[in-house]
């Protein structure tokens, strides 16, 4: 209850923010960006990008910005797994870093330390902020979940991800099934026995559990929520052992021979592949592998790809939310700041959001995806736009504790879909490691909020 | 009578010496002294570099908790209890192969054969551990990896290698012996020149038989070289992360979290720098505990 009237208050705090925050488009004065910038010209700004299709398709676009204002845009591609490290190690040692590209869990890590600016300190000053900046433009569910923490606006959605469906339609054709499974429970029960062939060395789904992110995050966690668990009860408790969460446990485990026999060793690129050659019919993955099961080059389904919100659990369609947000670094000088603030508007703007789902990304802004021919031309759209009509934010907890809590999860979680523990002794075990670190970061002793 | 002349050398003086030794001292210092200084403070103390309180706090000197932490904490006894099995299981397998190939590169005769072959035991030496890593995944790659085509040409059936708690350790020895039996045997090469021609043609003369030969001419000379071995592998396992971190990340679940991988772990994803101080200076303790009980089991001077 505790938890829900923080978030209630939360959600009213942030739309209040958005609200005087953000002139809406119909008081809009025209905006003029090289005016705007003209101060800044020959700024530079440091940024880490990752090697994923929203940064690609930004880069393209770059050049643009850059002629427009003259502010220059550094970027250093980093893996994913070292990007936090290299940014707390910048932040901490006051490096070069200007802006901070913050995951949906380290958002709360990144604010309570003071690393990034809130957007407030900006859209203060007319004279940098796009009059048409419209936070309401952003799916609610991503401003609050990427970019938002303790009712303060930190970051734009900037790389945005959804859990959806893919699935091999010609597969699942040939096996009697004109539609995609509504439910997990569907999945296993009806689809998955039909389109498993162990002798052929074919299997009906695939889960990426690779020890990391990828099984704290993708596996373990995706099977919490739906069937109505979830990793902390309202006091910051462990709320593994309850029976939503042992159902979804339990359910990963029974779903296992329905899978690759190495899947616990899959990470995305192996998953993605699995589908992309044929030797898997569905997978959960990101909206953002769109691209890479769109390209001859690297699949082969051309048009038995097929998109759709990931099933349904007992508790409903919830699936997993994934992105990153863009926001300004604390240790940057003033006017790298403010040109910062201006590079980010730009980034996430409806103005550009057409171009960049173009070149390849997916953009938080709503009205993008009410253009009739860009729903024509993407398949994930609608099942995307659906899954982000309604979701957790706190589908992983976004507190500063998430990393070493993480590392728990994936070890224990690993063991358990390795049957080398059962749901039962892996929840006990995480829950006393997580508890451990909860109390030191001072949760149960009333000194910090629990906020997730 | 004539004095011996002392002819004065203008550039040379008193502390000449020390200005050719300051170069090294000062890269010693700046690179090896200094961090391991300040591990050892940073040990501790509460130095987690994204809890705020700790920050705030000033990074507060916390005594021996940080020790104590690293010692009654199951995880890290489980890692370096498996860093152990790996050693034990990595040594031997180096030393037989690497002693073996020293032989047979020892023997007379192919000159050209042998030049070629020394120069192809240094590419894994010198090969990256990220790119043995990334080696590592492909061989045991489930789907087309060269080691299921192997077990095929037997028919045995395909391997989760990596997916496999037992199969990913395999793997991971696998990668860990191919990187560094060149190495070890290049070390026993350098030992079998070392023993003298007539010594060795005149034991040649007394025995037609292998053994003896290796046992009392050849080994002596390989002693200081396989201290030298067991010394630098020490270290080296204790410290063995990347071509782990590449390969499984320390799983599937904690199948191959060796110490290393464990430790970077503590501090570099949780940040907790002071623990993951203590726990990198009890493996310092560890490694010259380890350096001091080899060379007195197995260091011998050739008389």
């Amino acid at each position: 209850m505790r938890r829900l009237l923080y978030a209630t208050a939360c959600a009213f705090a942030l739309a209040g923010a958005a609200a005087t925050l953000a002139p809406t488009p119909a008081n809009a004065a025209p905006w003029n960006i090289e005016q705007a910038a003209a101060p800044f010209k020959g700024t530079e700004l440091n940024v880490i990008f990752l090697d994923r299709p929203g940064y690609r398709a930004i880069i393209k676009l770059l050049p643009e910005f850059e002629k427009k204002t003259g502010i220059k845009v550094n970027y250093e591609i980093v893996p994913y797994e070292n990007t936090r490290e290299k940014e707390v190690l910048s932040f901490n040692s006051h490096g070069d870093l200007t802006l901070a590209l913050v995951d949906l869990v380290w958002i709360g890590e990144f604010a309570e330390n003071g690393w990034i600016v809130p957007v407030e300190k900006f859209t203060s000053d007319p004279a940098i902020t796009d009059p048409n900046l419209n936070l309401k433009g952003f799916f609610p569910l991503l401003l609050d979940a990427f970019g938002s923490w303790g009712g303060k606006v930190y970051g734009l959605p900037f790389d945005n991800y959804s859990g959806l469906l893919f699935y091999n339609q010609c597969q699942l054709k040939a096996a009697g099934f004109d539609k995609p499974p509504a439910t997990w429970e569907e999945l296993y029960t009806t689809y998955a026995p039909k389109l498993t062939d162990p002798a052929k060395k074919h299997y009906a789904y695939a889960l990426q559990s690779l020890r990391g992110e990828t099984q704290s995050a993708d596996s373990f966690m995706r099977v919490l929520w739906p069937f109505g668990g979830s990793l902390l009860d309202k006091n910051f408790k462990s709320n593994l052992e309850s029976k939503g969460s042992q159902d979804g446990l339990k359910f990963r485990q029974s779903l296992l021979k329905y899978m690759p026999p190495g899947v616990v060793s899959y990470d995305h690129s192996e998953a993605v592949n699995a589908l992309a050659q044929g030797e898997v019919s569905m997978i959960t993955e990101w909206s953002a592998f769109y691209g890479t099961l769109t390209d001859p080059k690297t699949s082969k389904l051309g048009d038995c790809l097929a998109v759709a919100p990931e099933p349904a659990g007992p508790a409903g369609r919830l699936p997993a939310l994934g992105g990153f947000s863009l926001a300004v670094a604390a240790q940057a000088t003033e006017a790298q700041q403010k040109a910062g603030w201006i590079f980010i508007q730009w980034a996430t703007s409806e103005d550009i959001a057409r171009a960049y789902v173009e070149a390849g990304g997916v953009s938080g802004r709503s009205s993008i995806y009410e253009q009739p021919d860009i729903k024509a031309k993407y398949k994930f759209v609608d099942p995307m736009v659906a899954s982000w009509q309604k979701g957790v934010p706190e589908f992983r907890p976004r507190f500063p504790a998430w990393p070493a809590i993480s590392e728990v999860v994936a070890e224990f979680g690993s063991k358990i879909e390795l049957g080398q523990i059962s749901t039962e002794e892996g929840a006990k075990e995480i829950g006393t490691r997580m508890e451990s670190i909860l109390a030191k970061e001072g949760y149960y002793d009333g000194k910090k909020a629990l906020l997730e | 009578m004539s004095h011996p002349v002392t002819r004065h050398n203008p550039g040379y003086g008193r502390f000449t010496p020390l200005w050719f030794l300051a170069p090294a001292v000062v890269a010693l210092l700046a690179i090896g002294i200094y961090p391991t200084i300040f591990a050892v403070v940073t040990s501790f103390r509460s130095y987690n570099i994204t809890r705020r309180q700790d920050m705030l706090g000033g990074f507060p000197f916390v005594g021996f908790d940080n020790y104590v932490n690293a010692l009654t904490d199951d995880t890290f006894w489980q890692s370096l209890l498996l860093t152990l099995k790996f050693y034990l299981t990595v040594m031997p397998l180096q030393i037989v192969l690497g002693l073996a190939i020293a032989l047979m590169l020892h023997r007379p005769g192919l000159a050209f054969m042998r030049a070629l072959a020394r120069v192809a035991l240094v590419v894994p030496l010198a090969t990256t551990y990220a790119v043995v890593g990334l080696i590592g995944r492909l061989i045991f790659n489930r789907e087309f990896g060269v080691a299921n085509q192997f077990l095929g040409w037997f028919g045995i059936d395909a391997w989760d290698w990596l997916g496999s708690p037992s199969g990913a350790f395999i793997a991971i020895v696998t990668m860990d012996v191919w990187q560094w039996t060149p190495f070890v045997s290049l070390i026993f090469l350098a030992g079998l020149s070392m023993v003298p021609v007539e010594v060795e043609e005149a034991a040649r003369l007394e025995t037609k038989r292998h053994w003896p030969l290796l046992r009392y001419i050849q080994l002596p000379y390989m002693l200081p070289g396989l201290t030298a071995v067991l010394i630098l592998r020490s270290a080296d396992v204790l410290k063995l992360f990347d071509t782990v971190f590449v390969m499984t990340r320390g799983g599937p679940g904690s199948a191959t979290d060796l110490v290393s991988v464990y430790v970077q772990r503590v501090g570099f994803k949780v940040f907790d720098l002071g623990l993951g101080s203590a726990q990198a200076i009890l493996m310092l303790i560890l490694t010259v505990a380890l350096s001091r009980l080899y060379i007195r089991l197995f260091y011998r001077e050739v008389q």
